[in-house]
């Protein structure tokens, strides 16, 4: 078998030329998210003489083996990892903070020091009318408060929910994307360049999916992925072609499940460990328990000056009438203001008579109000949510700088780097130009044979 | 072919990392610097902030003090000088009824100075039924009108309560604001009469009257007159006490108050000295690594390769 020089130099010319198209590609999606870096693999086409042929030259020049994804698995499912994990802390921090801002912006322990501070005020001179109305303005202004914190906290956990369904509705939309990217992986031809695409779409995919969710992946032989979600052993979300469905069950107080259906039969439990979902749902459980606590001060803060009222007499010589309404039982959100005339504050005991100035009553309130420490309950609260969300803070903190390096760490590994990609273009120029002397050669060869007479 | 160590994309990652972490740091800096505080939120500092509320808490609690203390003040000195007046009407009773003591003075005259001692008991119970700043009666302890009814014959009956009531003074600290009538008037069992309102009517009442009992009735009257005088001036001591115990518990607060402030900063403040210079260090790194930046990124084959 004969080599043929003209054709060696056009195998180099095609395969340098190939080599400049994959350069020029990194060069132009040297910026493009999720594009991971080729290279063009060569291979020598020749072949071993045969029998009689032996010491025969047979040298065919060169070919495209593969185009080259230099992915690293390892830090591909590192950066999902970790991406996940920053982005479930970035969202529970995100909602913890506005928990907080929620609690300590409505100003309601401000509040209850100020209507602590009236009903200190009223015992100087307990049958001031001036003093009785600034009570039960200061009282006004504490309901107020402790409705508006109320309702700040419903806003901030629909605020909460409405992100999570419209995350819940991204990640069935990415998962049949998945789906579909892995039944035209399964038919694309191996180391092609559309197959390339398409695993750079699914890693794409992924990726974007983790940061809704913690998503656990195996690669298939034939490059799909089988994904699911909530750990290793949480259910399955897509499989080959099929992809199921993520759905979100609201608790009455607020908190939320997931569970995952369509692949199997039954709708499956998942226990989202990361991804802005599961930190959405932690900040969910943790604004559950702020306002319950809210509600218990609301309830012990109302029940405690109610009771009170109880016990004493008005300068009328009435029997004291509860001081707040709601509820039963009274909540943050129900509390009203019952009593809105100042002549109705039970200050004297009972039997000291019309318009006494006696303060027994009204002291055996503020001892009462004391001992059930409603406003060192709230600074409690407070103190509990803000610590919360500077713990919290301190692990985001960490979890982005682990993320962001491992992202670096990928793109150092997968991206393009324009320094090399400007050698390459100088080296397959060459190859190119090479390639072309070689063809020159063999047609100054051709015209020595064609010129001997 | 070996993995290179670096991608563009990498290096215009790291680098806008670090100078938005750095760009952050130098403007959280900033912030604290122009607010003056340093905590703005709860969660900057929980500790802090909810020694902070306290803090406020106190302040707040101790304003309203200020005011109790200021109103007990008043009530205990116009206590005094009510006192004071009645010392001074007790001197002059004490004078006539030496006078009328005298056994070279008339029936008439006796009856004259009776009739100015009725005419001073009447200021007396005038000054008795006082008001206070809050307009309840002074010496009528908790009740809301006078602290005591004359009756159409004259006797004066005490018709308040039995205590004055307290104002508390914060930290637990209360003062008694006032006194009652019976505290300073009543006499201490045994005596010939109940009260001075009583003692000075029988007296007025028995010099009016005349004849040989009038003589010895301004007689045992200056034995009563010197048990009031005893009476006031003791009740005088006490308010004198109380305004003092005011007065200790007022420099007491404004020790505290100053003690809460200093701390406030201490705990709130912003430490101007040592946020400026690091704010200056970061800002320094911030500026080397902006340049720095600007030379790599400038950097490239491209515009080498000709």
């Amino acid at each position: 078998m004969a080599s043929d020089l003209l054709s060696i130099g056009r195998s180099g010319a095609q395969a340098a030329r190939i080599a400049l198209d994959v350069t020029a590609q990194n060069i132009a999606n040297a910026s493009t998210d999720g594009y991971v870096r080729r290279s063009a693999k060569l291979a020598e086409v020749s072949s071993s003489g045969g029998i009689g042929t032996i010491g025969d030259v047979s040298l065919s020049g060169v070919r495209l083996d593969s185009v080259v994804r230099n992915a690293d698995l390892f830090r591909q499912a590192e950066v999902r990892r970790t991406g996940a994990d920053a982005a479930r802390a970035d969202a529970e921090v995100a909602g913890l903070e506005n928990v907080q801002a929620a609690v300590e912006q409505s100003n309601v322990y401000n509040s209850m020091v100020g209507f602590e501070g009236s009903l200190q005020q009223l015992v100087g001179d307990p049958t001031s009318s001036s003093l009785r109305a600034n009570v039960i303005e200061s009282a006004r202004t504490m309901v107020g408060t402790f409705n508006i914190a109320a309702s700040a906290l419903d806003a901030v956990g629909t605020g909460l929910r409405f992100e999570a369904t419209d995350a819940i509705t991204q990640v069935n939309t990415l998962s049949g994307e998945l789906a579909r990217v892995n039944l035209r992986l399964a038919r694309a031809a191996d180391a092609s360049s559309d197959q390339t695409a398409l695993l750079d779409q699914r890693d794409s995919l992924l990726q974007q999916l983790s940061a809704f969710t913690d998503v656990s992946t195996t690669i298939n032989s034939d490059s799909t992925v089988e994904l699911r979600i909530g750990g290793a052993s949480g259910p399955l979300m897509v499989q080959g072609g099929s992809a199921g469905t993520l759905g979100m069950t609201t608790a009455s107080d607020g908190t939320i499940t997931f569970a995952v259906s369509g692949v199997t039969a039954s709708p499956v439990a998942a226990s989202l460990t990361g991804g802005s979902l599961a930190g959405k749902a932690q900040a969910l459980t943790k604004l559950a328990a702020v306002h319950a606590q809210l509600d218990t001060l609301a309830q012990s803060m109302a029940d405690t000056v109610n009771a009170a009222q109880g016990t004493g007499i008005t300068p009328a010589n009435a029997a004291g009438q509860p001081l707040f309404g709601g509820g039963p039982p009274i909540t943050a959100a129900n509390m009203t203001l019952a009593l809105t005339d100042g002549a109705g504050i039970a200050t004297a005991p009972a039997g000291a008579g019309a318009n006494s100035r006696d303060a027994g009553n009204l002291n055996a309130l503020r001892t009462a109000l004391s001992s059930a420490d409603t406003v060192g309950g709230m600074d409690a609260l407070l103190f509990d949510i803000s610590g919360t969300v500077q713990g919290r803070s301190v692990t985001r903190d960490a979890l982005r700088t682990i993320a962001n390096g491992a992202k670096v760490s990928l793109q150092a590994q997968a991206g393009v780097d324009l320094d090399q990609e400007a050698v390459n273009l100088v080296r397959f120029q060459q190859a190119f130009q090479a390639s072309g002397k070689v063809m020159q050669t063999a047609k100054d060869i051709f015209d020595t044979l064609l010129a001997i007479r | 072919m070996t993995t290179i160590s670096t991608s563009t994309s990498a290096f215009y990652e790291r680098s806008s990392m670090d100078i938005a972490d750095l760009r952050a740091r130098a403007e959280g800096m900033q912030a604290d610097l122009s607010r003056g505080q340093r905590i703005a939120r709860s969660s900057d500092d929980p500790v802090g902030a909810s020694r902070l509320r306290q803090l406020q808490r106190a302040d707040s609690m101790s304003q309203i003090d200020v005011t109790n203390a200021a109103k007990a003040t008043t009530n205990l000195q116009l206590t005094d000088t009510a006192l004071g007046s009645f010392a001074d009407y007790v001197t002059r009773i004490q004078e006539l009824t030496t006078q009328a003591a005298n056994g070279t003075m008339t029936d008439a005259e006796r009856a004259g100075i009776g009739a100015e001692i009725a005419q001073i008991r009447g200021n007396m119970i005038q000054l008795a039924n006082s008001r206070d700043v809050e307009g309840g009666a002074l010496f009528g302890g908790q009740s809301a009108g006078d602290a005591y009814a004359v009756a159409a014959n004259g006797t004066a009956t005490y018709t308040g309560t039995s205590a004055a009531g307290d104002l508390p003074l914060g930290d637990g600290q209360n003062v008694t604001r006032g006194l009652t009538g019976p505290e300073f008037l009543t006499f201490p069992a045994g005596g010939a009469s109940p009260d001075l309102l009583t003692a000075l009517k029988t007296l007025s009442d028995a010099l009016q009257a005349g004849g040989a009992a009038a003589q010895q009735a301004a007689k045992d009257g200056l034995a009563s007159l010197s048990q009031g005088m005893d009476q006031i001036t003791t009740a005088q001591t006490v308010v004198g006490t109380r305004m003092a115990w005011v007065e200790l518990t007022t420099e007491r607060r404004t020790n505290l108050t100053e003690m809460r402030a200093s701390e406030e900063t201490d705990v709130g403040g912003t430490d101007i000295a040592s946020t400026v210079a690091k704010l200056q260090e970061t800002m320094t790194v911030l500026e080397a690594s902006q340049a720095s930046f600007t030379k790599l990124a400038s950097l490239s084959l491209f515009s080498l390769l000709n």
